[in-house]
């Protein structure tokens, strides 16, 4: 029998074994660091009070901070990160861009105008304040909304444009477009929903509900299990439109699917917690650094780890442990992004365009 | 090996854009068809639409009008993977993706066979294996393709193609980057592709020498129609003259060679044979003269011994030349 005489080779093992030993390494990195954003803080507890506020007295005063302050935090963290990267990774794909991203192609800009539109259009009936339950749901459906309207018009724009650069400057000013319709709406609203609109804007990871949770929660769920059936035809798509047809798929569903996906994950989280920058673009890039494939049967959950540690140390540093200030996450996090970026474009100016 | 069964019938096919509610009909309507292990040219000028027509071939590009068949049955009634499994595509278009080793990009063209996440199967690796090795590409597998050379990147694209598993095979102009040596090494590869493990390959083409040699049948597409037959009955009923009907080029029937139309300057005659006869006649057609079938004046002296000279004898004078060059320079430089 042939198939019995093939014999995977040295190197096909070794590669093999090495893939295996990142993603244990990840996972480890992604628990350690969930733990230590839990136990550090702005206010220090030690970490025997943490253990006992977790499992014995919940309600003390440390008990208040470790269970409805910290724990909720960590774990908006870990899914903001893991939204962000994937919906990255998988705007990369599908625009044939190392530059594609949630926040620099304006799909980020793109939710918030769909949040501004109910806070400020129809916010007389669902106040933020008692944003709950269905209003969170109205909310996160028009943050989607409005990321995938987005995602389609730069899906026209880069039918057109074949460069990557000009791509980019394109959503650069998309998103200001879309600001200054942002901005006419609250010129146009009252004191009451304009206030409600900006302390949106200012959302971070640490003002969420337990409902808004919940629905965050829910819907990044979703995107990811869509995400792992997407795996197939995200890496036809590597090959481009006309030979990913060629061998069989269907592009116009799979970027139908695609952009479902997408909006659901960065539309989500903007909806809750406002842009957040670089995040995007710069987790899948470490990656395909880490794992150096392109494949993305391995760089869906390699890019769902690293952007979960990514997130988790952003939140970490910004909680500026052992002082009692707290940084916004979204710098920290385009401070961790950027550098990351800036290396990516350097390298694909060497490589004229690949990705 | 090869059979002689009918696998592609074109019949009055029209292909062109859609651009609105205006249908863009690029040519009149085709007639061609292919044969199982057939290697088969696209020949025309550019732009007359022979991307199109291997577009419309794969699937990319719905027909206008008229049918493609495939072992008799329409390309409508395919679904998109049936199609992938009997037709596959490759286009002039470079992929470039980062950390995508040669096996990868092999490896997606087991897509149509693999279940919904793209799992490799034993078979699969089997198939793989097996297309890297016809086109001698095993040793590369775990390079990434960015580090190809453009031969080497087709023969990996022609590798994809072949883990595809198809009949037919549609090229977009597969040499259009390489250099003579890699044409010719391609071009042996396809036809042994096409000797060895019956594939039909479509190919399209400007180098018509090349196909003319190797191809078993020639589409040669016109302004007014598609002309299919093989490359030396085509030679014999003169069409491929038609291509150049109007450029400044013109296509020498007798060795299928070209040369450029231009206005001769006179006639010599060369006295003499051999290479060195051969060589001198190409230069002064260059220079613009033609060679005269009879002796007239003037007249070049091809040199028999290596000592002697090109000699250049008109009514005033005999000219001697060390080389071919000095010569041209002074029938360029001098009426005579």
């Amino acid at each position: 029998m042939k198939t019995d005489e093939r014999k995977e080779t040295f190197a096909d093992l070794k590669s093999g074994r090495k893939t295996r030993f990142i993603f244990t390494g990840l996972l480890i990195l992604v628990t350690v660091f969930m733990i230590m954003d839990i136990f550090l803080g702005s206010v220090s507890i030690k970490p025997s009070e943490v253990l006992r506020a977790i499992f014995s007295d919940t309600s003390s005063d440390y008990g208040t901070i470790i269970l409805k302050f910290r724990i909720p935090k960590a774990i908006t963290a870990l899914t903001v990160g893991v939204a962000l990267s994937l919906s990255g990774l998988q705007m990369q794909t599908v625009f044939r861009n190392p530059m594609a991203g949630p926040y620099v192609l304006g799909i980020s800009s793109g939710a918030s105008l769909g949040v501004a539109f109910v806070i400020l259009g129809f916010s007389s009936i669902i106040t933020p304040d008692s944003l709950s339950g269905l209003g969170n749901w109205i909310l996160v459906a028009a943050s989607w909304a409005g990321a995938g309207a987005v995602m389609i018009l730069i899906m026209i724009i880069s039918s057109r444009v074949k460069d990557i650069m000009t791509v980019l400057i394109l959503g650069i000013m998309l998103s200001s477009g879309i600001s200054a319709i942002v901005t006419i709406l609250q010129y146009f609203s009252n004191e009451t929903l304009l206030k409600a609109y900006v302390i949106w804007t200012m959302g971070s990871l640490g003002n969420l509900t337990a409902s808004q949770i919940n629905v965050l929660l829910i819907s990044v769920s979703a995107g990811v299990i869509l995400s792992l059936f997407l795996s197939k035809m995200l890496n036809a798509l590597l090959l481009g439109e006309n030979y990913a047809g060629s061998i069989g798929l269907n592009v116009r569903l799979a970027r139908t699917l695609i952009f479902i996906c997408t909006s659901i994950l960065a539309g989500s989280v903007t909806a809750f917690c406002g842009p957040i920058g670089f995040i995007g673009i710069a987790v899948p890039h470490i990656a395909r650094i880490l794992f150096k494939t392109s494949d993305h049967k391995i760089l869906i959950p390699g890019t769902i780890l690293a952007g979960a540690a990514v997130m988790l140390v952003s939140d970490i540093i910004s909680q500026l442990p052992g002082s009692e200030s707290v940084l916004p996450v979204n710098a920290v996090a385009s401070l961790i992004g950027i550098p990351v970026v800036v290396w990516v474009i350097m390298r694909s100016r060497k490589y004229s365009g690949a990705f | 090996m090869t059979s002689l069964k009918e696998i592609l019938k074109l019949s009055s096919l029209k292909i062109g854009y859609i651009s609105g509610k205006n249908l863009n009909v690029l040519l009149p309507p085709l007639n061609a068809c292919a044969n199982g292990g057939e290697l088969i040219a696209v020949i025309g000028r550019n732009g007359i639409g022979k991307s199109t027509l291997l577009r419309t071939l794969t699937g990319l590009q719905r027909p206008l009008g008229g049918e493609i068949c495939y072992s008799g049955k329409k390309i409508q009634d395919y679904s998109r993977i049936e199609l992938a499994q009997k037709v596959g595509y490759i286009s002039t278009e470079v992929i470039k993706v980062s950390n995508m080793s040669v096996y990868d990009l092999v490896s997606l063209g087991r897509f149509p066979h693999t279940n919904w996440i793209g799992k490799l199967e034993l078979e699969d690796h089997d198939v793989i294996a097996d297309a890297l090795v016809k086109t001698s590409m095993e040793p590369f597998r775990r390079k990434l393709i960015s580090e190809l050379s453009d031969g080497e990147r087709q023969k990996v694209m022609i590798s994809r193609i072949l883990a595809q598993d198809t009949d037919i095979m549609v090229m977009d102009e597969p040499t259009a980057f390489l250099d003579v040596a890699g044409r010719y090494e391609i071009l042996h590869l396809l036809q042994s592709l096409t000797r060895n493990n019956n594939k039909t390959i479509i190919y399209s083409t400007h180098d018509l020498q090349m196909a003319i040699s190797l191809s078993d049948k020639i589409w040669l597409i016109l302004d007014d129609e598609l002309i299919e037959g093989a490359p030396e009955d085509l030679m014999i009923a003169g069409v491929f003259r038609r291509l150049f009907d109007s450029s400044a080029v013109l296509f020498n029937s007798d060795d299928g060679t070209f040369s450029f139309r231009s206005e001769t300057r006179g006639s010599i005659y060369i006295k003499g044979d051999g290479e060195k006869k051969l060589w001198t006649e190409k230069a002064i057609n260059r220079a613009g003269f033609r060679v005269a079938k009879e002796k007239t004046l003037p007249f070049i002296v091809i040199p028999c011994e290596s000592n002697q000279c090109w000699q250049l004898i008109s009514v005033s004078k005999v000219l001697d030349f060390n080389t071919i060059y000095e010569l041209i320079n002074c029938l360029n430089k001098n009426s005579i």
